[in-house]
């Protein structure tokens, strides 16, 4: 029986948690129109624009950075298999497909989930803990509209720019290597992969960002808004978000790829 | 409760009650937090509730302010029951209400002056020169008038709670909630709090709703009062009513006796080993 209850009751926690999820992600998505610089009161997309900076501007460098090398040994890796085929050339494709696809954006997302999404469950969260988000509701404003929408304008905007940073910095990184090895100068080494890729390949990319962008925004807002429990809550809901967003990236990024390979071929 | 059973014949409140609280009931899981309040706030008065920490007083505060709903039983604003109205009338409920956080709760992200003047830009189509005047002017009534520049983090804990009184009479409400307005200060700046209250009250004849386990505070500024125990309420009464009601509870709450340890050795020694 306690197996059955203890079965029970995690069930129930899990559906309450995607349920509540599900709200603030429609009465997100129902008020970003208040939210944005074109139909948008003044106030809040300042709001949004200063996000825009914190999430993406001050990520370009390490963004940048990581993708770098993420695509350098890409690079090696492949290079290493490929010689023994041979087919050292072959680098150029994996590097400009693996980038594009997949890597650039799961890159970047996990780098801004580190960055962002823990500060966003750590700033909600304190404001739960001083009452400031009571304060915002007394006054007849939305929680959800004042603090999480300008996060998501701003992700949504941001997060794909940062993503065709990543794949160009990790393409780029990789040419290092090709320039080495197959002795290739970079301007042809950039005309090859521009041959290699096809718009699919940066698009479908740029659709898994847009994916990963809402869900670190909304999970880490949540697991802030549903801190409980002081200055140890903030902790446990920023630990919490960062996990959860990164499961949820990881596993959004399976399910699109899995769609992308039966119907979009 | 059967003490103010017989103020409020009836369930509809009369035209001079603002806020009307029936029958309120809150259960968080097994534990009862309020079990049947009733409670008229009139028009213009200070109400202030009274109990000891655990009566449950926030708890009521909270579900008066729409932060949160009550298990059953039905809050009155104005004639609007905000238990069940939608959320765009509760929020038309909460722009008459203003309120003043225990922890201040003021923004720290951003200045005195735009805690201030954030109702203000929401909620109105002024002007911003407008704003910024009627922003100082809030400040310099609770005496802040050189502090519009600074941050949160950069004020006193009093400072910081005259801002929270500012940045709540900011859209000139017509109800004034306070939960526990002088808790945590020391007994001066308590005391520059009370007279703020005062202050409102008489310049602005606004209902003013306060939440405190303070005694002297409590008398100074009540029109009436209410005592709170255990989720039910004790008495309502005006200030003399309640210094000379013989209720035992209320005369050990104001006589500041404390609750009976109970003396026997034989049951201490066994709570403490647990057997």
């Amino acid at each position: 029986m306690s197996i059955f209850a203890a079965v029970g009751r995690d069930t129930i926690e899990r559906i309450e948690y995607v349920g509540g999820l599900t709200v603030q992600f429609y009465r997100g998505v129902a008020s970003a129109w208040r939210a944005n610089p074109i139909t948008g009161s003044k106030p809040r997309w300042q709001t949004s624009i200063r996000q825009m900076a914190v999430v993406g501007v001050h990520a370009l460098p390490v963004v940048c950075l990581i993708a770098a090398c993420t695509g350098l040994t890409m690079a090696l890796q492949g290079g290493a298999e490929m010689r023994r085929l041979g087919a050292l050339q072959l680098v150029i494709n994996l590097v400009a497909v693996s980038m594009t696809r997949e890597l650039g954006p799961l890159i970047t997302a996990i780098v801004v989930v580190g960055r962002s999404g823990s500060s966003f469950s750590a700033e909600i969260g304190t404001m739960v803990v001083t009452e400031e988000v009571d304060a915002l509701r007394s006054m007849a404003l939305d929680p959800v509209e004042f603090l999480v929408v300008p996060k998501y304008v701003a992700m949504m905007v941001m997060l794909p720019c940062l993503t065709i940073a990543a794949n160009t910095a990790g393409i780029l990184a990789g040419g290092i290597f090709v320039n080495f090895t197959l002795d290739m100068g970079l301007g042809l080494y950039v005309r090859r992969v521009l041959e290699v890729l096809v718009l699919r390949d940066i698009v479908s990319g740029l659709i898994k960002s847009i994916a990963f962008g809402t869900i670190i925004v909304h999970v880490g807002c949540f697991e802030g808004f549903n801190v409980s429990g002081g200055p140890v809550g903030v902790g446990r809901a920023t630990t919490s978000a960062v996990v959860k967003s990164i499961f949820l990236v990881v596993l959004a990024d399976l399910l699109f790829t899995a769609f992308f390979y039966f119907f979009w071929r | 409760m059967s003490e103010n059973k017989q103020e409020m014949p009836g369930g509809v409140p009369d035209r001079d009650t603002i806020i009307s609280v029936r029958g309120v009931v809150v259960r968080f899981g097994e534990t009862t937090i309020l079990s049947g309040v009733d409670l008229d706030i009139r028009r213009g008065e200070t109400m202030v509730i009274m109990g000891g920490s655990g009566s449950g007083k926030s708890t009521l505060l909270r579900r008066i302010m729409g932060l949160e709903k009550p298990t059953s039983g039905r809050i009155f604003i104005k004639g609007v029951d905000i238990t069940s109205c939608t959320e765009k009338q509760l929020n038309d409920i909460r722009r008459i209400m203003g309120v003043a956080f225990q922890s201040a709760a003021l923004f720290n992200s951003m200045t005195l002056a735009d805690n201030v003047a954030l109702p203000l830009r929401e909620h109105t189509k002024l002007a911003e020169s407008t704003i910024r005047l009627m922003t100082r002017m809030k400040l310099e009534q609770v005496g802040l008038g050189d502090a519009e520049k600074l941050y949160p983090a950069q004020l006193s804990g009093g400072m910081r709670k005259r801002a929270s009184v500012a940045r709540a009479v900011a859209m000139d409400p017509e109800i004034l909630l306070f939960d526990e307005p002088s808790a945590g200060l020391d007994p001066i700046i308590a005391a520059e709090i009370d007279s703020l209250i005062l202050d409102l009250k008489r310049a602005f004849k606004m209902t003013i709703v306060v939440v405190t386990h303070e005694l002297a505070s409590a008398f100074l500024i009540a029109d009436r009062m209410c005592m709170l125990r255990h989720g039910k309420i004790l008495a309502v009464g005006t200030t003399d009513e309640i210094r000379n009601n013989d209720n035992p509870r209320i005369r050990q709450f104001l006589d500041r006796i404390p609750d009976k340890v109970a003396g026997d050795q034989e049951a201490y020694l066994k709570r403490l080993t647990g057997r």
